[in-house]
């Protein structure tokens, strides 16, 4: 039977559409023939010659493939297939976008659930992209290496001149390497500031393929030092900020560190050193004789490009070879290695491309991008959940499709417009998600916090502040759309298609589809529920880990603390007159009003570490395996009470401690432990190898542990020196207030402007603020995993809410004959929890094996708490089982309500 | 003796919009019309006929629907769309002022 056109136009049955067109051109020929035969044969023609004549005006006397008639009619088909194939996917829009109209509701939750999967990732994906994937900014970025000395157990270690030029000259791989140390310099002037420079030997452009924008690069002969002509490359910021953009800045001085420095060019805007700080490049040969002359000191990083071609495992074996015989030539320190301990020295090369950011970020971004995908994958789960609800709604509207003979790929399509249109949707919203949450990672930029702390500068043009929502990122959210879109919709269409025309009319094939429905869904939700304990498991791990983290006792009190830097160009005071000066200053401060004491230090607690040497001891054999490395740390005397750091044995440091009397060190427990394992540290006399004190000092006493390093670091072996003893330029200054520490900066800056005028005063910062830094990290991971965690919770219960309420909906009718056999209705709401409870238990074993399995790769990311910390597994099953209640409870009650005569009459 | 066939190949769509633009016409009646008004001196071919009512329909300018004949068959007719009407209105003025520019020149060729 033919269905009237209008029918078939309604339930959208394709056309033959090749053959009808055909067959309709073959019909009117045959006539046009016809007509013009009978004309022929009006005018006496033969049958025959008015035949051949007609059938040569119509040009088919020729094979018809190769007829121009029939060859227009094919294009006229392909026309007409091309646009009834756009009209069909512009209807397939229309019909799904009126649908999905009909219930906002439903278009609502499954909008918001693809926007936040989606949006979430793409935000993450543009950190990962900016931090670990964008190519650096330098020629041919992959020849870059970065270069380190590595001890026998794998510490690693920076170079000294010395070290470098035995390895560049035994390295046959590199067509370039270059040294290089960030510093902080003062540059002079009329608002004196403290900046970060670059020492850099002379190839250090040439080695990362920059050009200067104005000027020359430094010469061969920079690197003949020491104390070789003070020349410097300055930034572009500074270029416009201190000579305001002059053109004609080449040839004239800039100040830094007290050296007036000749200007030889001006750096790229879009460059500042791989530190991507730098206001100036200097050459090292410029700088003083220590640091070229001594080939045990461990100053500059070292950076090479490889020659093309060059393997990374040809780098690797000539680099350990090089860095030994660095090593073989100059020991670690100039007496105290045998040759058999230098041989286990080496050097190792690894691209400059993995050394981009800080491990500790390069570890979370991966972890947030794992956990921000399952939350995808959670969202695309709860889709298909929904879609496969609405699937079964429509089994009746989709069965009398199939029924009037529509195709099974034409119904598949059109339930594939409606996941499409949504994704879309949801996409779009994406977008708007993504960028707020691009702007939330830039303010979190857990990357900033560690360099704050010293930590890991990492490679410029590959940090938080470089997170941009370009067309790689959108690019990624229209490739997670479309796959979204697709695959979850696909699932459903196909199962909502799947059964037989009967199955869709009769009753029990109605129960048999909507029973396979409801299988699928159920195993959908149990997938939910374990990826969501997967995910609560790795947030719960990390808040456990970041609560731990807040109490772990620094070594000192923090509270009312205002802490300021500042330097003295070097060379600008005497040694003899800095003690006056520091006491001027102290003095000064302490009348600030609101300040209650004043301490002098050169490095900070938790400032990612600082100063360091080797300590030896007269008394005993010298150690070649194991050194005593040891942190060195200047202090005024009153730092200790300043910071309540207590005393543990000994005593403090006395006014008699002072230039000209016997040097005194203080040591840390760690180090009375470490280093005096089995007698009493006090009296022992000790060399440290800075400050003078490699002469020999005597320790006076132990004092508790401050962890100078990072806050989850163990508390590492320490020194301490008088600042009556022995004097630094670089100074900070404690400050402990009865008031709110900020409000005092102003007058402190004012004080020390007062004291030294040339001083710059910089990185003011209450030391809570500093703690505070110190766990900015661990706070970004976990506050970042713990909004997945409960965006993945949210959705499963909405996931298992969804299922339950279908369930009910589904048995209504049984839910009413059990009630009409007096069931009660506790037993029918423990019926349906108890449905619940069964999806989130199969769930919730599989969530927790993988959980277990999984969150090993958040070992390094977790301060003091195991993995498989049962505490945490226990809380989060607890919160899985307590949202499935919330989720079944509802359906429950609903279950429940039901009347049983209404439910036999439905 | 009727024209050239190269002569038609730039005129034909003109022609044949001419003739639908009384009332719609199968392709034969198209002809028929074409030859009837020129008095037998364009004779179009067939095949072309079709192809250019192809590439019309492409264009919009003409539309075809099944409709009967007297003789009770069915066929297909032509009739000029509103698109088709200001082609031919355009086209026309144009073919006009053709003839007219290359009568000039015959003339002024004698």
């Amino acid at each position: 039977m033919r269905l009237p056109r209008g029918v078939r136009r309604l339930f959208r049955l394709d056309v033959r559409r090749k053959e009808f067109i055909r067959d309709a051109l073959d019909e009117e020929l045959r006539f046009h023939l016809d007509a013009r035969i009978a004309q022929l044969l009006d005018r006496g023609l033969s049958p025959t010659a008015a035949r051949d004549e007609a059938m040569r005006r119509l040009g088919s006397s020729v094979d018809p493939s190769h007829n121009p008639v029939h060859r227009s009619a094919q294009r006229k088909e392909q026309r007409m297939a091309f646009r009834e194939s756009i009209d069909g996917v512009i209807q397939d829009v229309r019909y799904a976008a009126r649908g999905l109209a009909k219930r906002p509701a439903f278009t609502l939750v499954a909008v918001m659930t693809l926007a936040i999967g989606i949006g979430a990732n793409t935000a993450i994906f543009s950190a990962v992209n900016a931090v670990l994937l964008r190519t650096l900014p330098y020629r041919d970025p992959a020849q870059l290496t970065d270069i380190v000395l590595t001890a026998p157990k794998g510490v690693e270690f920076p170079w000294s001149w010395q070290k470098f030029e035995v390895f560049r000259d035994a390295s046959r791989n590199y067509s370039s390497m270059a040294l290089h140390l960030t510093q902080q310099a003062t540059l002079s002037g009329p608002n004196p500031e403290r900046a970060p420079i670059e020492w850099v030997s002379a190839a250090y452009l040439h080695t990362l393929g920059v050009g200067v924008a104005m000027g020359h690069d430094f010469d061969a002969d920079e690197d003949a030092g020491p104390n070789a002509p003070k020349r410097a490359l300055i930034s572009d910021a500074l270029w416009q900020r201190r000579f305001s953009a002059d053109p004609a800045v080449v040839g004239k001085t800039v100040r830094i560190d007290g050296d007036d420095c000749e200007v030889i060019g001006v750096l790229p805007p879009t460059f500042r050193g791989l530190s991507g700080t730098a206001e100036a490049l200097l050459p090292i040969g410029a700088g003083d004789s220590a640091s070229m002359t001594q080939p045990w000191s461990l100053e500059y990083d070292l950076v090479g490009r490889l020659k093309p071609g060059v393997t990374a495992a040809q780098a690797t074996a000539e680099a350990a070879r090089a860095g030994t015989l660095a090593f073989d030539r100059y020991p670690f320190t100039k007496d105290m290695l045998t040759t058999a301990d230098a041989a286990k020295w080496s050097a190792t090369a690894r691209s400059l491309n993995s050394v981009r950011a800080a491990p500790v970020v390069q570890r979370s971004l991966l972890v947030l991008f794992a956990a921000v995908g399952m939350v995808l994958l959670i969202a695309c789960v709860n889709l298909a959940n929904l879609l496969l609800g609405r699937a079964a709604t429509r089994r009746q509207e989709i069965g009398v499709r199939l029924a009037i003979g529509a195709g099974r790929g034409r119904l598949v399509r059109l339930l594939l417009a409606e996941s499409l249109l949504l994704a879309a949707i949801g996409g779009v919203a994406s977008v708007t998600l993504a960028w707020w949450g691009v702007h939330l990672l830039q303010h979190l930029n857990p990357a900033d916090a560690l360099q704050a702390q010293g930590i890991g500068p990492g490679i410029a043009g590959s940090g938080f502040d470089a997170i941009r929502l370009d067309p790689v990122a959108l690019g990624f959210t229209f490739a997670v759309t479309l796959v979204a879109g697709v695959w979850f919709g696909l699932v459903p269409a196909l199962q909502a298609t799947r059964p037989s025309l009967t199955d869709h009319l009769r009753d029990s094939g109605a129960g048999r589809m909507s029973a396979r429905l409801g299988a699928t869904r159920r195993a959908l939700v149990i997938a939910e529920v374990a990826l969501a304990l997967v995910l609560l498991a790795g947030s719960g791990l990390m808040l456990r880990s970041l609560g731990r983290l807040m109490a772990v006792n620094p070594g000192f009190t923090s509270d009312h603390i205002l802490t300021i830097r500042t330097a003295f160009p070097p060379g600008a005071l005497s040694p003899d007159s800095l003690p006056g000066f520091y006491e001027r200053l102290q003095a000064r401060l302490a009348a600030v009003p609101g300040v209650t004491g004043v301490a002098l230090a050169d490095c900070p607690p938790l400032n990612g570490g600082c100063n360091g040497t080797i300590m030896t001891f007269p008394d005993r054999p010298q150690s070649v395996t194991g050194n005593a490395m040891i942190g060195v740390h200047w202090v005024s005397p009153n730092w200790f009470g300043a910071l309540h750091v207590p005393l543990i044995r000994g005593r403090m440091f006395a006014p008699g401690d002072a230039a000209g009397a016997p040097r005194v060190v203080l040591i840390n427990e760690a180090a009375a432990k470490q280093y005096f394992p089995h007698e009493d540290p006090i009296g022992k006399a000790v060399k440290i190898y800075q400050g003078g004190f490699d002469k020999g000092a005597t320790v006076i006493g132990i004092v508790g542990d401050v962890r100078f390093g990072t806050i989850d670091s163990v508390a590492r072996p320490d020194s301490y020196i008088s600042t009556g003893q022995s004097h630094v330029e670089r100074l900070v200054i404690f400050l402990r207030t009865s008031v709110d520490p900020a409000s005092v900066s102003s007058a402190a800056r004012r004080a020390i402007a007062e004291i030294a005028p040339g001083n710059p005063v910089y990185d003011i910062r209450t030391m809570a603020a500093r703690v505070g830094n110190a766990t900015a990290q661990a706070r970004f991971s976990a506050l970042l995993l713990a909004i997945f965690a409960a965006v993945a919770l949210a959705l499963a219960v909405m996931g298992i809410y969804g299922v339950m309420s279908f369930g009910v909906v589904q048995r209504t009718r049984e839910i009413g004959i059990r009630m009409a056999l007096g069931a009660e209705r506790g037993s029918v709401v423990g019926m349906v929890m108890a449905e619940g409870a069964r999806l989130a238990g199969v769930g919730g074993v599989i969530g927790v094996a993988a959980a277990l399995a999984l969150t090993r790769v958040l070992r390094s990311l977790l301060y003091d708490v195991a993995p498989s910390d049962p505490a945490t597994y226990a809380g989060v099953v607890l919160v899985v089982a307590a949202a499935v209640v919330v989720a079944s409870w509802i359906p429950a009650r609903r279950a429940a309500s039901v009347e049983p005569t209404e439910a036999l009459r439905s | 003796m009727p024209a050239a066939p190269s002569l038609l190949k730039g005129t034909l769509d003109v022609l044949v919009l001419k003739a639908l633009a009384r009332e719609p016409m199968h392709g034969f009646e198209i002809t028929v019309w074409i030859e009837a008004h020129s008095e037998g001196f364009l004779a179009v071919d067939d095949g072309a006929l079709y192809q250019a009512l192809h590439r019309m329909e492409a264009r919009s300018l003409v539309r075809a629907e099944w409709g009967i004949t007297d003789n009770n068959r069915r066929a297909r007719y032509y009739s000029m769309t509103p698109e088709g009407r200001r082609h031919l209105r355009r086209a026309a003025a144009d073919l006009v002022r053709y003839a007219h520019a290359v009568v000039a020149i015959l003339a002024e060729g004698r």
